[in-house]
């Protein structure tokens, strides 16, 4: 019969639908069903670990991590989270409606536990950890919190942790960074913020559809961060701080031989742990200061070095033979380059280069400028370090500027005049170094021919990162060269009237040269850069006063922390 | 033919037992005595199933032909019976409280509606093979039956049970058509119900109407009527090939998956035997409504045949549509699973009529 075989084939086409049903619902989008319900019944709890310590040369630590512990809930019936939020309350004394608040403002959906309270006690976290046994949707999260033992010390080395901002996690994505992550902003906290970062582990746990909580699945243990050693010394750190401190401007202390920062004190600085524990006024407060105490000084501002630049002249004069140890200008507090009068700070009469470093006389440096020409003590000064970025491992450095009659030519499309050559011999004009950079030259004499890298991280988790800095390189100068400058820069301090002469009877012999920079606005810029023992030399110092008046408060502050270190044994 | 016995036994065997361990696998999770012995009480509605199957194979279906008026007017008398003394769950009337159960007559009004129509188009004569509609006018060949079994239907609708008052309505129709009742007919019925649904649709009730747009789009209400059909769709789908194993299904434990030992009995299924387990069961329906079908095939009586035809057909009906709104491609409506579903007057009434259709083969050999 032929409807009999219709409706058979009815039925056929009925089971025909349910089996490519099933086709579709298992088969083709199964994996995609297989997710969604595993978000149904699977909550999973982070859990994260400490981020890495930071260490100084020493192992000793600048920063660590405490352990803070938050509540969290698994949401579930409404009704119960009253009573629970009660309960908790009763328990750790903190206020129902602090809770409540703090329960309405995190709740995301009914799948994410809800943070209630955060950096409680541990005596009430284990009062809590009791209650868990009756309500099993109570979650007692130890959460390891940055400690800073010291305050703001190197603050500007360090860093500070925040949440991730948006611009960093569209960068930093790929790299498994997520949204609300605390990260690093300046300082090794941001460079080398992949080693220092903990690894998040946590628990998951199978809930049933009211979000109670039903059964472990299972424990991934969340993982440290990796510790980070730096080459400042903490004692020679906290001496610098000590003195600097009230000061605007940066000191920096140097290992000649190997490059090493041993330690870099910035001012003003800031306290990280308010970004810890989100004092909003204050956080507001470093960022809306004029002075800018975020600013790493040392490396990302750029400030014009004045007569701390007459030692690459010097040594460009010496090296292209315009000068030599004879030669004398005298100096009677002018000299005329063209048509300008370019004066000196003092009358100093005759001058042989010694002297003339000793006593930082400027028409010394204006001849010698002129003879070698605008072009040679811009070579001059790269081959020291000067004008580029050091490839310093802290984040933001600048790399100083150092002009040429060709950068003149080609960027501002103007002429290059005799003047600006003396302007550029005292270190003054468009000139810019860091007070690194002006430290790092020093390092040359100090080590009589080698440039450093300058560098501050010794080693990360454990492994010693010092064989594969860059080596220092060679700057090729003659031996008789160093000699005369290096003597030139003792004669500073031992000559009576050598412009860093009270630094001279402490015991240690030291060598620098000061340095007074005209700026446009407010007083000038005060430089010392040096190194010492004379003999021996173990440390480049660099005090930078930003409008701290003459290179004598410099010399003054260099005094203080020089004395400070010989009476610590540390020299 | 024991042949045709032996085989429906073995499928309705194998079928009950894989409802009995779905039923387990859903409520053995859950807290609360009524949900431990539910599993307890579906074996023994299937062990009083088995009995009445082999009691109801042994007896002539014949007499049916002369109680038949006896069980459409006990039919009509029981869910006449729920409007008075029906007990209500889950927003509706359907359940006649019992000794220590409670029984649904729609289910069995199902049935009974079946052997009505089968009483109605054919003769009583075995000799006379043919079918009286032949003979039969627009009058009694659709409106005079219609009104037999629209009584029960409309009485099966306002319980509210929409899903089996429509069964009720498709199995009719389906078997008009199989009684040659002229094509013209059938589709003048069938305009003449479509005409006025529209103004049908005044009289469904809210959640009635919510169903049938949430099954239009399920996203409008994912937390309300939604709800079931996207947790069954991922039940289903989270099953993939395999499945996740007994008692492994998370859907149907952990209570995302609402009434999963009932009408989401599949889905609790389909979890955790995927795509392998529920081909298997839906070849094994297919099977034995392939076997209803050949039996009513080789039946010379027209009784009997257009008795198997029907209830090959309300099987067929019944497992299609639950397992597509499982699925997601019918709206939701209370339609149990045939032999898997939890719930006795489902079950006793499949193997019921299982014992007539097995019972009918075996008569046929008698002639």
């Amino acid at each position: 019969m032929e409807r009999k075989k219709i409706l058979k084939f009815a039925i056929i086409l009925m089971f025909g639908v349910l089996t490519a049903g099933l086709v579709n619902l298992d088969l083709l989008q199964g994996s995609k069903f297989r997710r969604l319900s595993d978000s149904n019944c699977i909550r999973l709890i982070a859990q994260s670990g400490a981020r890495g310590n930071i260490l100084d040369r020493n192992g000793d630590i600048i920063v660590d991590s405490k352990i803070s512990y938050d509540v969290l809930i698994l949401p579930q019936e409404l009704s119960r989270i009253d009573h629970i939020l009660g309960e908790v309350s009763r328990k750790s004394g903190i206020s129902l409606n602090e809770l409540k608040t703090a329960f309405q403002k995190n709740y995301f959906s009914s799948s994410i536990p809800v943070t209630i309270a955060s950096n409680i006690e541990l005596k009430k976290a284990i009062i809590l950890g009791e209650y868990k046994l009756e309500e099993p949707g109570i979650i007692i999260q130890p959460r390891p919190l940055r400690h800073y033992p010291y305050g703001a010390l190197a603050s500007h080395v360090i860093g500070y942790v925040n949440e991730i901002d948006r611009w960093r996690l569209t960068k930093l994505e790929d790299y498994g960074y997520k949204t609300k992550d605390i990260v690093g902003f300046g300082g090794v906290e941001e460079k080398y913020d992949y080693y220092l970062r903990q690894e998040e582990g946590g628990l998951s746990v199978e809930v049933n559809h009211r979000g109670k909580f039903m059964r472990v699945l299972g424990f991934e243990p969340p993982r440290n961060g990796k510790d980070i050693q730096l080459s400042l010394d903490l004692r020679i750190q906290k001496i610098a701080e000590e003195y600097l401190s009230g000061r605007k401007g940066s000191i920096i202390l140097m290992d000649p031989q190997s490059g090493e920062v041993l330690a870099l004190a910035n001012y003003p600085n800031f306290n990280p742990a308010v970004f810890v524990n989100k004092h909003t006024r204050l956080i507001a407060g470093l960022f809306n200061n004029p002075d800018s105490p975020l600013i790493n000084r040392a490396i990302s501002s750029s400030y014009p070095p004045a007569s701390v630049f007459k030692v690459a002249v010097a040594s460009a004069g010496l090296e292209l033979k315009k000068i030599n140890l004879s030669t004398s200008f005298l100096c009677r507090g002018y000299a005329m380059v063209g048509a300008r009068k370019f004066s000196c700070w003092d009358v100093h009469g005759s001058q042989d280069i010694i002297s003339a470093i000793a006593h930082s006389c400027d028409v010394f440096f204006y001849k010698t400028g002129l003879l070698l020409g605008a072009q040679n003590i811009h070579d001059y000064a790269l081959k020291l370090g000067l004008g580029k970025s050091l490839g310093f491992e802290l984040p933001y450095e600048t790399g100083g500027f150092i002009p040429s009659p060709l950068w003149r030519k080609m960027d501002k499309f103007r002429k290059w005049f005799d003047g600006d050559t003396a302007n550029l011999s005292i270190g003054q004009g468009d000139c810019l170094v860091t007070p690194l950079q002006a430290a790092n030259m020093m390092a040359v004499f100090a080590n009589a021919g080698y440039l450093p890298s300058p560098y501050i991280i010794k080693a990360v988790g454990g492994f010693d990162l010092s064989a594969r800095k860059k080596k220092l390189s060679r700057v090729a100068f003659k031996k008789s060269t160093f000699e005369i400058i290096g003597r030139g820069l003792r004669a500073v301090v031992s000559d009576a009237r050598g412009t860093g002469n009270v630094l001279s009877g402490l015991g240690v012999s030291v060598a620098g040269k000061t340095g007074t920079a005209e700026v446009s606005r407010g007083a000038t810029h005060a430089w010392f850069v040096g190194f010492f023992p004379y003999d021996k030399p173990k440390y480049v110092i660099c005090v930078f006063l930003e409008n701290g008046g003459p290179g004598h408060a410099a010399s003054v502050v260099a005094r203080q922390v020089i004395e400070a270190m010989n009476k610590q044994g540390l020299i | 033919m024991r042949n045709s016995f032996l085989r429906v036994l073995l499928l309705a065997l194998i079928i009950s037992s894989l409802g009995i361990l779905s039923i387990y696998s859903s409520t053995y999770q859950k807290e609360g005595a009524p949900w431990q012995d539910i599993y307890q009480r579906q074996i023994l509605w299937v062990l009083i199933g088995l009995a009445c199957f082999f009691i109801i194979s042994q007896l002539n279906y014949r007499r049916l032909w002369d109680v038949n008026y006896f069980i459409y007017g006990a039919a009509i008398f029981f869910l006449l019976l729920v409007f008075a003394l029906g007990i209500i769950r889950l927003g509706a009337q359907r359940w006649l409280r019992f000794a220590w159960f409670n029984f649904q007559p729609s289910e069995f009004a199902k049935l009974a509606v079946i052997i009505f129509m089968a009483r109605y188009f054919s003769r009583k004569s075995v000799d006379d093979i043919s079918l009286l509609s032949g003979k039969f006018g627009i009058f009694r060949g659709i409106i005079l039956p219609f009104i037999f079994v629209a009584v029960p239907m409309l009485l099966i609708i306002e319980q509210p049970d929409l899903g089996s008052g429509l069964m009720l309505l498709l199995v009719f129709v389906s078997l008009l058509y199989l009684t040659n009742v002229r094509l013209k007919y059938i589709f003048t019925f069938i305009f003449i119900l479509i005409l006025p649904l529209p103004f049908f649709w005044h009289f469904l009730r809210d959640y009635q109407k919510q169903r049938l747009l949430v099954f239009l789009n399920p996203n409008i209400d994912p937390l309300g009527a939604g709800y079931t059909v996207i947790q069954s769709r991922i039940a289903i789908g989270s099953g993939g090939l395999f499945g996740r194993g007994w008692l492994s299904g998370t859907q149907s434990q952990l209570y995302f998956l609402p009434e999963s030992h009932t009408d989401f009995i599949f889905a609790t299924f389909s979890e955790q035997w995927g795509f392998l387990g529920s081909a298997l069961l839906l070849l094994m329906y297919y099977l034995i409504i392939r076997q209803g079908f050949i039996i009513a095939q080789r039946t010379q009586d027209s009784f009997g045949r257009l008795l198997a035809y029907g209830i090959s057909l309300l099987l067929a009906l019944q497992v299609f549509i639950n397992i597509a709104m499982n699925m997601g491609l019918a709206p939701v409506v209370g339609l149990p699973l045939p032999l898997m579903s939890y719930g006795g007057s489902s079950v006793l009434v499949t193997f019921i009529a299982l014992g007539i259709l097995v019972n009918i083969d075996r008569t046929r050999s008698v002639f």
